[in-house]
This record gives structure tokens, sequence and C-alpha cells, in this order.
């Protein structure tokens, strides 16, 4: 039968989870990433907080360091730390995926060397994935991996590369061979960011520091045992990491907390705003359910052992738009605040920061036109 | 957490499509609005399943059983208050409910539905209650009808409970027609030919439907939640269901202009199913509250409060 209720076990880690962010965490903060560094030593310090209390990795399987959480306290986890501005920073990416890529591919020398320091939240990876000709069509990457002695030489460019300046780690997709298919012959490469011929080129944009990088890569050596997975046999490992991400980042629960946000931070001129704009406001509340409802369709199927593809990609589709349309609801909500007051500057700031951000949400992490072709076929080919 | 009705409900929704299916399926609503008896049929199929020995207010069980009942009856359009029927209060002599807009000096109803001889009870959306007979002599609009006028002879302010309920399973009725407007859309664009391939080969056509099959997806998992919150009795339930009904009617009109525009001119033809359905769907995306009405009492609900969600 229907049951919505997450458990004890679930509420306890969201107040446990709410308290340490309350505690550790300035009521000012907007993520790791904004013009003021001391934002990032936050994000640093929280997830080494988070590590201290078996938080960071507690969805890890415990032979990894982690306590083997169930998928509705994964949930708690994601939805909280989104909804506060990630104050895990770039680590998200190591917890969320990396280090789950490495346990089901990675040899147990890997698995020794990176696991530990991601629990320990001792290292940051990037994502050595986009180029410039290969965005949406992954597939078509063009930056290339020569054997040489026992290892390898790679030389390529790397584009859109979240958190380059201040990764120790990139996981790289090289071209190691060409097959008949462009998926073919595509490795997955662990490559120390400091190795020499790294290149790193800040991109300015509107969403801050460090989202997005360029990163050139010249005659860069590693060792074979930086190989993750099998050679040439890359795109599988990369169908996996996808699949993680698609369903890593709760959008809604933001939304959800800016929204319930907006009536306290405009006070008594809650209710002089005009009835349309409330109107648009319980809508986008209607909305944010409706994506966390979404979300959690996909992860009981997940539970199960299924995968449905279609599941996953519609609500990529209606999350990604749930930030865009809130985010107008929520900027003109945020017009009409005319207190001064330390509430109304964060409300203000909180959701000036949401709309800038939310321009990404249909690009990044596979474009909504992406998310599309992938509910289609799924549509269609169970019609 | 779990986000799937119970196995027996999902069974029981699958044996009465099954048995609506062999009582004529698209005949029925055909039959609905020429000869006037589709409804009656259906009625006497869902009889022979138990459907009005359903107690929905009595358990959780029956509850979720009622809704996928709805949700067959949808997939059929069956021009009966299927719905109506199952929200029926326990606590007066009445064979339906029937949820209407305002103070509950006034209300309207499907004119489909009108012939049947059956005692309603109408709520408001504050919990007043009313005995409800469609205005004898009236005259419907359009042609089809979407509505005509009730008769209202207050009865008593013990709605409260029956105002989630009336809202809610509806919604799953009408969650069914979007169910098959959209598998309709999707097989005939596999097999309509243009410009030497199917329709389904051009991405234009790919990515509408797949709007639509986004705002039918979030409208079954909104619907299984705001039944959840009816058979828990909680107090977001009113809540809960215009929360539903937003998304219902809003995905409504989403799937229906789609579906539409995917089948082209067959789409409008009497021999076609998706044009049953797309009339059959107009009483319940416009009663007891269209979508800019379903969002005013939404708001007037929420206050300052908001909807009952992570940080609520």
């Amino acid at each position: 039968m229907l049951d919505y209720d997450q458990g004890p076990q679930v509420a306890d880690l969201r107040s446990r989870l709410r308290r340490l962010i309350a505690d550790h965490v300035p009521p000012d903060y907007l993520g790791a990433f904004t013009d003021d560094p001391a934002d990032l030593e936050v994000a640093h310090s929280f997830c080494r907080l988070l590590a201290s209390e078996g938080l960071l990795c507690a969805a890890w399987p415990e032979e990894f360091g982690g306590r083997g959480a169930s998928a509705w306290e994964q949930t708690a986890v994601r939805e909280e730390m989104w909804a506060h501005h990630e104050p895990r920073g770039a680590q998200y990416m190591g917890v969320n995926w990396v280090g789950p890529a490495l346990m089901r591919h990675g040899t147990p020398e890997q698995q020794r060397l990176h696991l530990p320091a991601i629990a320990r939240s001792e290292v940051i990876w990037c994502q050595g994935f986009s180029e410039p000709d290969a965005g949406s069509d992954l597939a078509s990457l063009q930056t290339a991996a020569r054997r040489d002695g026992d290892g390898w030489r790679i030389s390529g460019q790397k584009i859109w590369t979240s958190y380059a300046t201040m990764a120790q780690w990139c996981f790289l997709l090289a071209r190691t061979s060409r097959g008949e298919r462009k998926q073919q012959g595509i490795t997955v490469f662990l490559v120390p960011m400091d190795a020499p011929g790294i290149e790193v080129r800040p991109i300015p944009c509107m969403l801050g520091p460090h989202h997005l990088n360029e990163v050139f890569l010249d005659e860069v050596w590693v060792t074979a045992s930086d190989v993750l997975g099998d050679v040439d046999e890359g795109w599988k490992v990369v169908q996996e990491v996808l699949a993680f991400e698609r369903v890593g980042i709760a959008r809604y629960a933001r939304v959800d907390r800016l929204l319930h946000w907006a009536p306290a931070a405009l006070g008594d001129a809650w209710d002089g705003l005009p009835d349309e704009l409330r109107s648009r406001w319980a809508r986008m509340l209607v909305h944010a359910r409706r994506a966390r409802l979404l979300a959690y369709r996909v992860i009981a199927t997940q539970q199960t052992g299924q995968v449905r593809p279609g599941d996953t990609a519609a609500y990529r589709i209606a999350v990604t738009r749930l930030d865009q349309d809130s985010a107008e609801v929520l900027m003109d909500i945020a017009a009409e605040l005319t207190a001064t007051d330390d509430e109304a500057r964060r409300f203000r700031r909180a959701v000036e920061d949401h709309h800038r951000y939310s321009v990404s949400a249909t690009v990044a992490s596979g474009s909504i036109e992406m998310q599309r072709i992938l509910l289609a076929r799924a549509l269609l080919a169970a019609a | 957490m779990n986000t799937d009705l119970s196995p027996e409900a999902l069974e029981f929704g699958r044996t009465a499509r099954r048995a609506l299916e062999a009582a004529g399926g698209d005949e029925l609503a055909h039959a609905g609005t020429a000869a006037r008896d589709g409804g009656e049929a259906a009625a006497k199929v869902l009889a022979d399943l138990g459907a009005w020995d359903l107690d929905p207010r009595g358990s959780a069980e029956e509850l979720e059983a009622a809704a996928a009942l709805c949700r067959s009856a949808g997939w059929w359009a069956v021009p009966h208050p299927v719905a109506e029927r199952l929200a029926r209060p326990r606590d007066v002599p009445a064979e339906a409910l029937v949820v209407v807009a305002g103070d509950g000096s006034a209300g309207a109803i499907a004119e489909a539905v009108t012939r049947l001889a059956l005692r309603w009870i109408a709520v408001d959306l504050g919990g007043r209650r009313s005995r409800a007979t469609p205005q004898p002599g009236a005259v419907p609009v359009g042609k089809h009808g979407v509505a005509v006028p009730l008769d209202l002879a207050p009865l008593d302010d013990g709605g409260a409970g029956d105002v989630a309920l009336g809202l809610v399973l509806p919604c799953w009725t009408l969650l069914g027609l979007l169910d098959r407007a959209i598998d309709l859309t999707s097989d005939y664009v596999r097999v309509r030919h243009q410009f030497g391939q199917p329709l389904s080969s051009f991405q234009s056509v790919q990515f509408q439907l797949t709007d639509a099959e986004v705002e039918r997806l979030g409208v079954e998992e909104l619907a299984k939640h705001a039944l959840w919150s009816v058979s828990t009795g909680r107090p977001d339930a009113v809540a809960d269901a215009l929360a539903l009904r937003v998304a219902a009617v809003e995905a409504a009109e989403v799937v229906f202009r789609i579906t539409h525009q995917l089948h082209g001119a067959i789409g409008f033809c009497d021999e076609t199913a998706l044009s049953w359905l797309s009339r059959a769907s107009q009483p319940l995306r416009r009663l007891p509250l269209g979508p800019s009405a379903t969002r005013a009492a939404l708001t007037d609900n929420l206050g300052h409060r908001g909807l009952a969600g992570l940080f609520s």
C-alpha cells in the first residue's frame, strides 16, 4: 500500500544534518564557489566534519568506509545538502559518483588509493568529459591517449570542467582506438591534476568562479595503473556514471526551501502581493512536490533492482524546468520585497543566486534535449 | 516508503479495464452520448465486479482499489459517474457525491450523468453539504454538453471529510483519460508515415510527446500521494487534493493539445477514440473548478504556510 512516511531513521538523519548546518554553515552561505574564498573553506571544513561524523559517505558500503545507509537516507542527505546550497562544495562528485564508479570498476590498488581519500574529504575530483566539439554528443570526443612504455600519453582539450582549478584528480575520458562506432575505443583515465603538461584556464561566467574551466593536456603521462576498467571499454563506465549523476542533484529541495521562505521573508507584505503572483507561487509548490515525487519514483524503482531510463529522464526534465520556472516566480516575489533587515537581504541574495544558477539547469549534466530523446526512446519502444 | 498501489488494487484495476473492454470498450463512450445506454452498460459491468460494494472510506486497501477502478474507467471514457459513486457519503442516504464550487449555493454536474436516477450530495470546499438535483429542463452547453446546473437544498456542515475524497477520485478518472490519450498517440505516430518515414522519427514529434508524458507522470505521482493523504486522514488532505487538481487540469490541457496535434485531422473524427476522450475530459477539467479557480482555491488554502513539503 502507499506510504510516503520515510520513517524515524530518515527524520532523525534530517534533523541531525540541519543541526550541523545551522551550527557550522553561516546563514549567508550561498555555496562554495563565490567571490569570497572563505566560502570555499566553509565547504572544506564542513566536509571534514561530515566525514568525522560518518555522514560524508554514509551511503557507501561498509567495506569501503561507509555504513550502507538506505536509499531514503541517501535521498535525505542529497536533499538537505542541495537545499542549503551544497555545503559539501565540489566534494559531492567524489561521494556521489566517482567513488561508486571506483567501487564497481577499480582495481584493489585504485580503491585503496582513492576511496579512503574521498571518504576523509582529503581530495577533490573533477570530470574531464566535455570537449569543444563533444558536448551532448560526448562520444565524439577527440582527446587521445597513446601507449608510451608502461603508461600512456594524453593530449587534447576539455571544457566546462567544474572545479579543475582546485581538483587533485580528474576522471578523464580519452580515445585509445577507433572502432566501428564512436562509442568504442574510449578509455577512462584517473589523472593527477599536478601532472606535467596540464594547464587549467578558468572561464569567467555568470555562475561564479570555479564552475567552468578549460583543461589543456599536452603529452600528459599517466601509468597503466591509472586506467579505470578495461582499455577501450570506457563508454560502459560512462553510462553508469551519467546514471548516477542524473538522479544526484535534488534541485527540488532548494526550490521547496526558497518557496517556503518567501512568505516569512515578506511578512505582512505577503498578503499585499498581487493575487496572480501568489497563485504562481502556489503552483510552483505543486511543481516542486511533483518533481520530488518523480525522484522518489526513480529511487523506489532502483531499489527493486530495475532501471527505467524513461522515468529518470522524465524526472530530470521536470526538475530542471522547475528550477527555471521557480526562479522567475521567486525573482518576481523578491522584487516586491521592500524590507532591508537581515532576513530580507538573505532572501534576496539566495533568490538571485538561484535564478543565476538555474540558467544552467537544462544544460548541465545532460541537456534537456538529451533527456527528451531518452524519454522518447522509452515511450516509443514501449508503445 | 512505498510509492505504488497495492498489487491487489492494481489487479482490480486491470480486471476492470478488461471487463469494460469486453463490454464494448470505446463503444461505451459512443453509446453514452448517442444511444444513452453506455453508462448503464458500464455500471452493470462494474456492479458485477463488486465495484459498488467497495468502501473507500473504510480502508486504505479499498480506497486504492477505488482509485485503480476510476483510472480504468477513465481509460475507456466511461460515461458513468464512477468516481462520484465511489465517493458517496456513508452518513447520509446517497449514491453519489459531487464537489461544487463556491459557498454551496450553486453547482453543476456533467451532463452525461444527469439522466441517472441517483441521490446526489453536493459538498463545497468549506464542507457545507446539500442535496443536489440536476435542474429539470436545463439545456447543456455545447454539442455534447459540458455541464448542467444543479438545484441545491442545504443539508448540513458535516462534509469536511468529503471534500478531499470528492476531489481526488475524479482526478484518477482524468489520469486514466491521459493514460489512454498518450497510449493512442504513441501508437499513432509509429504507424502514421509522412515524407516516407513514421511520424515518430521526427524529433519535433518526439519532443511534443515527451512534454505530454512528463505531465502525465507527474499527475500519476501526485494522485498517489493525495490518495495516501486521504487514506491516512492527514490534516493537509484538502490542500493535497487541490494540489493534485492543479497539476491534473494543467496536464490535461497540455496532453490533449499535443495528442490532438499529433493525430492531425483524424483526431477530430468520431471514428477515433481520442475524439471521445477529449470530449469526455471537459467536465472533469472544468468542474467543480477550472485551472484558474483551482489555483486560487489552493492559494487561499495555503495562506502563508505553503504546501506540506521538506521545508513547510
